[in-house]
């Protein structure tokens, strides 16, 4: 029974424990070395090994009080018997002991399973035998319960019930194959009786070959192993269901975070239940912390840029105002500070956005109104901005980045052109779009192209005032892990295209 | 021609008011926010010069009040930053053109005279369709009053349409309006512009006839002045 319900119980949780990890597997990263084993794989385990005890114990304690209630009917019959045995017995003058032949018809054959015998005990030693049923044949006595004869004889009249060997060898009809040799195993009654007329008290005693009630509780006993290893592993189902759907809100968590991240949403939700709506509250709270700090720091950045430009205006135009060599030196210098406030103004954006992220910009609105500004600026010139860019196409970053990154380009564009523009935006995969920007202008040699390319700040150096611009651009567009190419447009001008990470639609 | 100059900073206001009254100009001041729209709003300046970083209320929405209440003057904004979220904000208030600082004198003054030049000799022939109404000269449209950002080719399809309301206008015509070169025709570059036109004007303006064309018309109970 014991060994049945221990094999039942390790078979089922293994299973789920290995479903439990393919499917954590499936949804997580490359496990790390050391990983906590999984809620679900914890709950479940738990809750088989516990449910696996329990109805372990259930078990063995039904198949005991099964067995206890069997062997007390079946003790009960023998007890009659003893009875019928006692009330049928008859003394004649001589003192001569004559036994009734009982009903059950088993006694009359040799080695039945059904046995009666009728002893007197011997002064201390071994019993002897008055009378015994034919079945029993030339076995010898049964043996006396435990405490022998005086026990027997200390509680006259009361019946004694255990277990004995019979005469029978085991492996008769209702024997179990594969027993063991032997003797049959039989149930014992046995009571002391004293007779008028006989000077000695009789010991009755009545066998019953006790295999076919071993065979019963066996079978109870394997049919309540299978019945409860059938329930343990209905319960260990049912709480994988339970924990799958009761855990569902931690898993939901688990992909708000992950669109949090990608920028598909800026918060997570608040419908969770009570145990989790701290966590998706401090979660909240966090994002919207990192994007202040962000937000702080831009603002600084911008404010020093602001403190500083308005006085370099100062001192450029009082230059400007005292011609000489001090107001030329003046001149100079606040074009190089001017330079390199620029510089650390697009280096310090360009941190500022690594340490961010999360945000999505939809690229169409945000090229029209570059346009519609871009075309204002350059109204003199009579620039026409052709711009496209399909409705659902997102830009996985902050919407400041992309205005700076589109708008330099394409401001680039309208200085060199002649008066046309055109901008297309298309998505390349799921997670890169393109932004391309032609002109009619002039275009740009190959070899000057490299040139433009080249990392750094260089190139505002090396062309000043007339530069392209672009290394802000390419600046930023390598914070986003994304690239900068030059080429020649469909008007023979140039074309500058803009690998970007694309937002999630 | 006079023009108010509004900036915070006092060394550069009265650069700012030296050089202009140098170049001619009347020149009148306003150091923070707030007087600067009062200003704005009640006298009939040529060109306003409007630095966005300003104590009280910021440039924007001293310029977007402005706009609010028809102030039609030409401003160009001054600004510290720089960056493209703020060179959009301030032609979405209504700028009509910008300088980043640090600048020149020199700089400020030509595109100064630019603007005043633009804005001169207004009063033009304007073709209207129903609430749609196109100036031409400033190559502005609105309807009902309500200025539409338009880019110049949303703007040339429209007066092209609007030079031809109630006429059907295939779309080879249209395309060929917009573009000079064969390339640039793809099939479905009309169908893309009146689009976006239709979410400007309304999509009950344009109307659609199948294997022909387009059609500019005036919705019903509206009446056409043309």
């Amino acid at each position: 029974m014991t060994e049945l319900k221990a094999t039942g119980v390790s078979a089922s949780p293994f299973l789920g424990r290995r479903a439990a990890r393919a499917k954590s597997a499936a949804a997580a990263p490359p496990p790390k070395p050391r990983r906590q084993p999984s809620l679900v794989r914890r709950l479940v385990v738990l809750h088989a090994v516990l449910s696996a005890i329990v109805l372990a114990i259930g078990g063995v304690t039904l198949s005991a009080f099964f067995a206890e209630r069997s062997t007390a009917a079946f003790d009960e019959r023998l007890g009659d018997d003893v009875l019928d045995l006692v009330r049928g017995t008859s003394v004649d003058e001589t003192g001569e002991v004559a036994a009734p032949t009982l009903t059950d018809a088993r006694t009359g054959y040799a080695y039945s399973g059904k046995y009666w015998e009728l002893v007197t005990p011997g002064e201390g030693g071994p019993v002897h035998a008055i009378d015994r049923s034919r079945s029993m044949w030339d076995a010898p006595d049964f043996a006396l319960p435990a405490g022998g004869a005086p026990a027997l004889a200390s509680r006259a009249g009361k019946t004694f019930y255990y277990d004995g060997m019979g005469p029978a060898p085991s492996g008769g009809a209702s024997a179990q194959p594969g027993a063991p040799a032997g003797k049959e195993h039989v149930r014992i009654a046995a009571e002391l009786v004293h007779i008028a007329g006989v000077k000695d008290p009789i010991i009755f005693m009545v066998a019953e070959d006790r295999s076919p009630i071993d065979a019963n509780i066996r079978t109870f006993a394997v049919s309540v192993a299978i019945a409860l290893a059938a329930l343990l592993a209905m319960l260990i189902g049912g709480v994988m269901l339970q924990v799958r759907f009761g855990l569902r809100p931690l898993f939901r968590l688990q992909r708000e975070v992950a669109s949090v991240r990608t920028g598909k949403t800026d918060r997570v939700g608040d419908d969770y239940p009570a145990e989790l709506e701290p966590l998706a509250s401090e979660l909240n709270a966090l994002v919207a912390h990192n994007q202040e700090v962000v937000e702080r720091q831009r603002t600084h950045v911008g404010n020093l840029a602001h403190a500083l430009k308005t006085p370099l205006t100062v001192m450029d135009a009082e230059a400007q105002a005292r011609p000489g060599p001090l107001g030329d030196v003046v001149r100079r210098q606040v074009d190089v500070m001017r330079e390199q406030v620029d510089h650390h103004l697009r280096r310090a954006r360009a941190s500022a956005r690594q340490q961010g992220g999360g945000d999505r910009t939809e690229v169409a609105p945000l090229l029209e109104e570059l346009a519609l500004t871009l075309e204002r600026i350059f109204q003199d010139k009579g620039v026409e901005i052709d711009w496209r860019a399909p409705d659902d196409l997102f830009f996985h970053g902050e919407r400041q980045d992309l205005l700076e990154l589109a708008g330099n380009v394409m401001e680039n564009a309208c200085k060199w052109c002649k008066a046309r523009v055109r901008v297309t935006a298309e998505a390349l995969d799921a997670t890169r779009f393109s932004l391309t920007v032609e002109d009619d202008g002039p275009g740009l040699a190959a070899k000057d192209r490299a040139e433009v390319l080249q990392r750094g700040a260089r190139l505002d150096e090396t062309a000043p005032g007339s530069g392209l611009g672009l290394s802000i651009v390419d600046e930023l567009a390598r914070a986003y892990g994304g690239a900068l190419a030059l080429s020649d447009s469909h008007w023979g001008g140039l074309m500058t295209t803009l690998t970007l990470p694309r937002g999630e639609a | 021609m006079r023009i108010l100059v509004v900036e915070d900073d006092p060394d550069l206001a009265r650069q700012l008011k030296a050089a202009l009254g140098d170049a001619g100009y009347a020149v009148d001041h306003a150091p923070d926010g707030e007087e600067a729209h009062f200003l704005g709003d009640t006298e009939p300046y040529d060109a306003i010069v409007l630095d966005l970083g300003l104590p009280k209320m910021d440039g924007v929405s001293v310029l977007e009040r402005w706009r609010r209440a028809s102030v039609a003057t030409p401003v160009l904004i001054l600004t510290a930053r720089g960056a493209w979220s703020e060179k959009v904000a301030g032609f979405d208030a209504g700028a009509d053109d910008y300088l980043t600082k640090p600048f020149h004198t020199e700089e400020l003054l030509a595109r100064l005279r630019a603007l005043l030049r633009r804005s001169a000799g207004h009063a033009s022939p304007s073709l209207e369709c129903g609430a749609l109404r196109l100036d031409p000269r400033a190559a502005r449209a609105t309807v009902n009053g309500e200025p539409l950002r338009l880019t110049s080719l949303e703007y040339r399809l429209l007066h092209y349409l609007m030079m031809h309301q109630g006429r059907v206008i295939s779309r080879t015509e249209l395309v060929e309006h917009l573009y000079d070169q064969d390339f640039d025709r793809d099939s479905n570059t009309i169908e893309v512009f009146i689009g976006r036109l239709r979410k400007k004007v309304g999509p009950d303006r344009i109307e659609t006839v199948r294997g022909l064309g387009y059609r500019l018309v005036a919705l019903e109970g509206e009446a056409t002045t043309t």
